[in-house]
């Protein structure tokens, strides 16, 4: 994969990633609309769009965080695509009634639709990932919370109160359970597939 | 759950192994896909649980930063959708008015009805308070504004948040309470949420209506010009010039 070069509408993300009020306030005056018209030609409202942009929004913020979101296209292609898709599926998943997608394909050069292809992925793996901290029990989640604000694993000791050699096993194994149910949804999901 | 292993894992991204170890382990990754994929996942569940905690605080301020953002968004939004009629009568009114403002308009102060546009109010908070935010929500909403203030009283009393803290601004601005108005407003203005600007702007409105022309242009001139409403804030500074 060649590095293809940053698009300036980079500044949108990067905007997103400082909580920019005015960079957010521009996105909704100059790239919402345009999702909320195609919502509610599509079966939609007002709430839905209001609904899928904050969470396309609230997902842009993540992959900007963690550093893996360049934009290598308009910015207002990508955005509209993510909040049509998303909305597409949450249709498909609350109705029985038969959804076209029509592929954009042709309208859309590659660099955009492997962009989307990108966050579409790192948004599953976010859920996968929620999903499965949720199922940890109190005393894990307390854990890692702390092992990961605090870093220092002496200190964590020290705050709950136990020895060294016990947070650190602990946190092995904690990871350790996220790992394996992560790894048994990924198993089944391609033998699903399969 | 083999612990074992998973203790191995973190030892071994530690570096906490001795050389042999770790090129024992190394090797067994070599010539066990299943183990290496399990490796691979739990390296990134590392990455996903920093990104999780470490940025928990900025990910809250950004949503709840967000949500403002929208509501005000889809509900100013609103008055967009009218129809052609509508966009005739407003094409005809703005005639009438460019030449109400040709011929008689010289030289004349700004007043503050002409820039009283209050936009409505819509709480989404849920729990005890939102009996009491619907009923100052309508009351505002329906320009009931004496009524509305002793509901905003309220509600502040059992949780201060800059919304309803700003509308309640707004209903004492509209019964001429100037001095508790301009209190909530400065208020706002020291803070840091999304109606900083708009706090100024309901300021320099109450500096108008008391006729302070002086007071209400200084105030103007403070507001960013990313404020989403700067047309209406140019429109003020030239009529007071």
């Amino acid at each position: 994969m060649g590095k293809s070069k940053i698009h300036p509408d980079q500044m949108y993300i990067e905007g997103l990633a400082a909580n920019d009020s005015a960079i957010i306030q521009t996105i909704y005056k100059k790239f919402v609309p345009k999702v909320v018209m195609f919502i509610m030609n599509n079966s939609g409202d007002k709430e839905h769009a209001q609904d899928v942009v904050q969470e396309v929004m609230i997902l842009l913020f993540n992959q900007a965080k963690a550093n893996t979101l360049q934009l290598t296209c308009p910015f207002d292609a990508y955005f509209f695509l993510l909040c049509k898709r998303k909305w597409l599926n949450e249709l498909k998943k609350t109705s029985n009634k038969g959804v076209t997608i029509n592929e954009d394909a042709v309208s859309m050069n590659e660099s955009a639709l492997e962009l989307i292809g990108q966050t579409e992925e790192f948004d599953e793996k976010q859920q996968l990932f929620d999903t499965m901290f949720q199922k940890l029990g109190e005393k894990c989640q307390e854990l890692l919370k702390l092992s990961f604000t605090i870093k220092s694993m002496e200190e964590v000791a020290e705050k709950l109160n136990v020895t060294y050699g016990y947070v650190r096993k602990k946190k092995s194994l904690c990871v350790g359970q996220l790992t394996q149910w992560i790894q048994e949804a990924k198993n089944f999901k391609s033998l699903k597939n399969n | 759950m083999n612990e074992e292993r998973y203790i191995l894992f973190d030892q071994y991204l530690q570096g906490e192994l001795t050389v042999d170890e770790r090129n024992g382990f190394e090797n067994q990754l070599s010539q066990d896909p299943e183990m290496a994929a399990e490796f691979e996942t739990f390296k990134n569940l590392h990455v996903q649980l920093e990104d999780k905690f470490g940025y928990e605080e900025e990910r809250e301020a950004f949503k709840a930063n967000l949500k403002t953002i929208s509501d005000k968004h889809f509900n100013t939004s609103k008055p967009k959708v009218i129809g052609l009629n509508a966009w005739y009568f407003a094409a005809a009114a703005s005639v009438l008015i460019l030449f109400g403002l040709f011929f008689f308009n010289y030289n004349q102060n700004p007043v503050f009805e002409d820039y009283n546009h209050p936009e409505q109010a819509s709480f989404t908070e849920r729990g005890e308070t939102q009996e009491t935010m619907q009923q100052a929500q309508t009351a505002f909403n329906e320009r009931q504004y004496a009524e509305a203030i002793p509901l905003f009283e309220s509600i502040l009393k059992e949780k201060k948040t800059p919304e309803v803290q700003y509308f309640y601004g707004i209903s004492l601005l509209e019964e001429s309470h100037y001095k508790k108005a301009e209190t909530v407003f400065n208020e706002l203005i020291s803070g840091t949420s999304v109606y900083k600007d708009k706090a100024k702007w309901n300021l320099a409105l109450s500096k108008l209506k008391q006729k302070d022309y002086k007071g209400c242009k200084e105030t103007l001139q403070t507001i960013s010009q990313d404020y989403e409403n700067y047309d209406d804030v140019q429109n003020l500074l030239d009529d007071l010039d």
